[in-house]
């Protein structure tokens, strides 16, 4: 008689305790990759500082053999203030393609002065830029592919009722939008 | 890939486990031999067995330590800065970014062979090592293939697995030796022994003496099961994963396959390498069963066939690049 009426009890508890543990794994799941995503934006950053700190050393080399390459050395300033100003993934994303962009012409204007591309301060200067700017695509690489993971686990189910519950919203993709951005500044001594 | 670090974590336990064991055995059986020598109520066996067991857990927690740097050392490897290869330290900083792990210490053989290794007992502690002939050979898409399946194994922890097993695996032969050789020169004089309770030691003492004639065999085994054929595959997918480009570890493979001797290798490192620092692999099916990388061959062709052929190499490509060396 008496286990008549416990054997339902006793389910319910088990089935309420084992929901509960599920919610619980999938609640920790969401948070660890909402952690890496940050972890991953500020190895980005990292990588965007350093190259911030390089640049005004770059145009201050290049201005002491073309000073007269004015315009193209101020659109990198420009580019670079504007990503130090960035605050949004998507404003840093178009800042840093807009850096990318102006340093490839700075580096093509290069080209025409000799003794620019001979000077060793100038030669270790784009050595470190070019290697840079190789981490930061695969700082991006791995910054959206957490994205990724992330946007998938909290818009599919289970995920999609913690993401309203708790308010998870998706992440942004540090994007390439400009078509010559796609290809990595490759530069010939 | 959960799985797989779980799996290592077990192994390393059980070797840590197995090493204890043996060595306190040792002590036991060392005890044993002083109290057939001083009288069996001196109580040797115990008080040396736990010696033993002491110096067993201080020597596995050591090797935990320090197995990365007792490797390095075997091998004679030398940490570079990044002043000395901006290239090389630019591609790990990279390529650990976009495997998600901390930066590893970068290590150089000078060797003319091309190989390369990873060990550490963590990723936070972990040191990716290339031979000389390996930098200078390969073309940049070709090396980074190469780092990302050494990030793959730091990843994987299959680094901490293969260094305890070095140098807990590598004190187990040398003691080994040292019984087996004392039980073939001490035997004589043990034999001519008139106590009964001499009949029962020698007994003993042929049993550990032919336990350890089939241990030998038995460790090389255990060797070559703990670090399965299995993770060199896998290492090799996601380090293609890291660098979305399979074709650049398999260009460098097929490299390295022409020439990756390395001399100052042995049989105790041998499974850590990423290619048989030993050269070109017998064919034959029986030592293929003991082999402790699968065929290069077999590799090659599963990354060529991940990177649908695009920018695979051909031979006479390879060789042309190869030109230069030797």
């Amino acid at each position: 008689m008496l286990a008549a009426i416990l054997a339902p009890i006793i389910i319910v508890v088990v089935i309420i305790v084992i929901l509960l543990i599920a919610a619980i794994a999938i609640y920790n799941g969401i948070i660890s990759l909402r952690n890496r995503i940050d972890n991953a934006w500020s190895q980005i950053d990292v990588q965007l500082r350093k190259r911030y700190d390089l640049i005004p050393n770059l145009v201050e080399t290049v201005k002491g053999y073309a000073a007269h390459e004015k315009e193209t050395l101020e659109k990198v300033i420009k580019a670079r203030n504007m990503g130090i100003d960035a605050t949004t993934v998507e404003d840093q994303s178009k800042a840093e393609n807009m850096i990318t962009g102006t340093l490839k012409s700075l580096f093509a204007v290069s080209e025409q002065y000799p003794d620019l591309k001979a000077d060793q301060h100038f030669t270790r200067l784009m050595e470190e830029l070019n290697g840079i700017e190789g981490n930061i695509a695969f700082a991006r690489q791995f910054y959206n592919d957490s994205v990724l993971q992330y946007n998938t686990k909290i818009q599919t189910f289970p995920g999609n009722i913690f993401a309203g519950r708790f308010g998870f919203t998706p992440r942004q993709y540090f994007e390439i939008e400009e078509p010559q951005a796609k290809e990595p500044v490759k530069v010939q001594f | 890939m959960f799985e797989n670090i779980a799996s290592n974590r077990r192994k390393t336990v059980l070797i840590i486990i197995l090493f204890i064991a043996f060595i306190t055995a040792f002590g036991f059986a060392i005890g044993y031999y002083l109290d057939y020598r001083f009288g069996i109520s001196s109580g040797y066996s115990i008080i040396v067995m736990i010696f033993a067991f002491i110096l067993a857990v201080i020597l596995s927690f050591g090797s935990y330590y320090y197995s990365d740097k007792i490797v390095l050392q075997i091998t004679g490897a030398r940490q570079v800065s990044k002043e000395e290869q901006p290239r090389l330290y630019y591609m790990v900083e990279g390529l650990s970014m976009a495997a998600g792990l901390p930066m590893p210490k970068i290590y150089v053989l000078e060797e003319p062979g091309m190989n390369a290794f990873a060990t550490g007992r963590n990723p936070s502690n972990s040191v990716v090592a290339l031979t000389r002939g390996l930098i200078n050979n390969l073309d940049d898409n070709e090396l980074k293939g190469v780092i990302a399946h050494e990030l793959s194994h730091i990843k994987n922890y299959d680094i901490l697995l293969g260094a305890i097993i070095i140098v807990l695996v590598g004190m187990v032969t040398i003691i080994s030796n040292i019984i087996f050789r004392s039980f073939i020169f001490g035997g004589g004089r043990r034999s001519s022994s008139k106590s009964t309770g001499g009949g029962i030691f020698n007994i003993i003492f042929l049993v550990i003496g032919l336990a350890l004639i089939i241990l030998s065999p038995i460790i090389a085994m255990i060797i070559r099961l703990a670090v399965s054929r299995q993770r060199e595959y896998l290492a090799d997918s996601n380090g293609a994963l890291i660098t979305r480009y399979p074709a650049g570890l398999a260009n460098a493979l097929k490299k390295i396959n022409i020439y990756s001797e390395v001399k100052k290798a042995n049989n105790a490192t041998e499974h850590m390498f990423i290619a048989s620092p030993f050269g070109k692999e017998t064919k034959s099916f029986f030592s293929g069963l003991f082999n402790t990388h699968p065929p290069v061959s077999e590799r090659i062709k599963r990354l060529e066939h991940m990177s649908l052929q695009i920018g695979i190499k051909s031979d006479e490509e390879i060789m042309a690049d190869m030109r230069h060396i030797k």
